[in-house]
């Protein structure tokens, strides 16, 4: 299984990503990190060029609505075989709002999985159940 | 007129800056007191040197910071640069400096040097008559700091490798490494008008699980790049490991190999210092923790001799302190400074051995390496991963090495990646983890980062 991951927009928190990284490596995935500070489109190639399983995004700062609400655009203009499982997580809003609020609307934006505020083990032993329900 | 001159001579044509006067910056600095040279500090003083954090957008409140400072009996004040200034960005720092300076709100997270230029804030600098550190960031700081020279400040903080590897996702190694050059030359020159300019490393790096080997090889190249272009002060760093053991080993190992390579390389003449970082990672949500673990490291910075210590406060865990906080943290620190004098040289003879080990190994493959000169040598060395840094953002960094801190708390290589190390020396290391079976390492680690919450 292929993950591209990495931090989205103007956002360089890289402890959390590195240690994506590493659980998703110790997972048995094989891993493509673009780091800190990575646009959707960048995302979106990179998930083509790697001929990835799952895009994993990652976001601390708060700012990744802005960054990520074109995904269902984007996915349009791309040739993405089927089943790619497009998934984010972290701290995906500024200020206080519900899990219950945040997920339906990034789900809306294209995400099958979304963590809003949500422990990185917890995030992807979902992934992997995601996985392999969907086999 | 020579190369270096011609160069300098576009880098100051800024449209964000006065004119620059060469012959009356050269003036200055020749007759300067020697009060605002940390080098002659360093020379003339046995006790540890305190130096605080920080800097704000205008000059009235850096002057009272200073003033408040000085009143808490401070050996060395610190500027911290904003961040639009350490990305060259002079025009968004000069808005957000009229924004500062209209609304009484500080817009900017440090002082904008270059807008604020060197006749107004010498002013400040001569008028405290105390050395002055430049704390920043920047990749290019080819114009940063001709200014803070020009200004009275004597200490330029900072390195090709330690300011971008840990602050930088893609700014170019290669054209770091040059810039740096510029800064060190102009150092190097400004040092034979009167006291020696001082140059410091920043040895914290990305301040989370960084293995003192490879901080120690990067201590020591930044100090042989600064030396061979003819600097004659300069102070290697690190911060606080979460272990005392590890900081005091460190600490011996780095002093004697700094020496070491310092003279093997023909700089017998430099003078070379050593500067603990109250620790760097993150703090507890509670006060007076914090302010024992700024106590611990009081007394670790004792314990290792060092030349000057860079505090933190007990409102780490908050945000930006205000002047008061940051003023009674100093203060706290000369108090347990006062209790600590005379203390007996300790050290581990075993961890000691194998530190050495893994610096002189790393430090073989860098210089084996074919290219022509040392900073091309160091560049290779980082593309290649002999020198690979946890919790990097920059794309050059291998990240390939994983650490983790044994049942003493010392940081140690779990994966050692392309880290030339010997198999003994690793193996030492792999003797001292312990993980239970069933153990992830990733849970491990982050226990391991935030072991002072």
């Amino acid at each position: 299984m292929k993950v591209v991951t990495g931090v989205v927009g103007n956002d360089i928190h890289v402890v959390a990503n590195r240690l994506i990284d590493i659980s998703l490596a110790e997972r048995g995935f094989e891993v493509f990190n673009l780091g800190v500070n990575t646009y959707l489109e960048e995302f979106l190639d990179a998930v083509i060029e790697t001929d990835a399983d799952v895009l994993l995004i990652s976001s601390l700062n708060g700012e990744a609505e802005g960054w990520c609400r074109d995904l269902q655009i984007l996915k349009s203009q791309y040739n993405f075989r089927d089943n790619v499982i497009f998934m984010i997580g972290g701290n995906l809003v500024v200020g206080e709002t519900t899990a219950e609020e945040i997920v339906p609307r990034f789900k809306s934006y294209g995400f099958d999985l979304v963590f809003h505020q949500v422990d990185l083990n917890e995030g992807l032993d979902q992934l992997e159940l995601f996985l392999k329900a969907s086999k | 007129m020579t190369l270096l001159q011609r160069e300098r001579e576009i880098i100051v044509r800024n449209e964000y800056i006065d004119h620059f006067d060469f012959d009356e910056v050269k003036e200055f600095i020749s007759g300067a007191s020697k009060n605002l040279f940390i080098s002659h500090r360093f020379k003339n003083s046995k006790e540890i040197l305190v130096q605080p954090r920080g800097g704000f957008p205008t000059y009235d409140k850096v002057f009272e910071l200073y003033k408040e400072f000085k009143d808490a009996n401070v050996d060395v004040l610190p500027l911290t640069i904003d961040s639009n200034t350490r990305l060259n960005d002079y025009a968004t720092a000069k808005k957000m400096l009229s924004l500062s300076e209209a609304n009484d709100t500080d817009m900017l997270n440090g002082y904008p040097l270059v807008n604020h230029g060197y006749r107004t804030t010498r002013k400040m600098i001569t008028h405290y008559d105390t050395p002055v550190s430049l704390r920043h960031g920047t990749p290019d700081a080819r114009l940063l700091i001709e200014v803070a020279l020009a200004s009275g400040i004597f200490e330029i903080e900072g390195g090709p490798i330690t300011y971008l590897l840990p602050y930088s996702k893609n700014f170019p190694m290669d054209k770091a490494f040059l810039y740096w050059k510029y800064v060190e030359r102009v150092c190097a020159e400004y040092s034979k008008l009167n006291e020696p300019i001082n140059r410091e490393s920043f040895g914290p790096l990305s301040a989370t699980l960084q293995p003192p080997a490879i901080v120690i090889v990067i201590q020591l190249l930044e100090m042989l790049l600064s030396l061979e272009e003819g600097v004659k002060s300069f102070s290697v760093s690190f911060s606080q490991t979460g272990s005392m053991l590890q900081d005091i080993v460190s600490s011996n190992v780095i002093k004697k190999l700094a020496r070491h390579y310092a003279d093997k390389f023909g700089h017998d003449d430099a003078t070379i210092n050593l500067v603990y970082h109250q620790w760097m990672g993150a703090f507890p949500y509670n006060r007076e923790y914090s302010d024992s673990l700024i106590n611990t490291s009081t007394v670790i910075a004792s314990m290792i001799g060092a030349d000057k210590i860079i505090t933190k406060t007990r409102n780490e865990a908050f945000g930006i302190p205000t002047k008061e906080a940051n003023a009674l943290a100093v203060a706290n620190v000369k108090y347990t400074l006062g209790m600590l004098k005379g203390l007996p040289k300790v050290g581990d003879e075993e961890e000691e051995e194998n530190l050495t080990n893994e610096v002189h190994e790393i430090l073989e493959a860098v210089f084996n390496d074919g290219a022509d000169t040392l900073w091309r040598q160091v560049f290779n060395s980082i593309k290649n991963g002999y020198i690979d840094i946890p919790f990097s953002p920059h794309i050059i960094n291998a990240n390939k090495v994983i650490t983790v801190r044994d049942k003493n708390s010392n940081i140690r290589f779990f994966k050692r990646g392309s880290v030339p190390i010997s198999d003994k020396s690793f193996a030492f290391e792999k003797s001292k983890i312990s993980l239970k079976d069933g153990d992830r390492v990733v849970d491990k680690i982050i226990q391991d980062i935030g072991i002072m919450l």
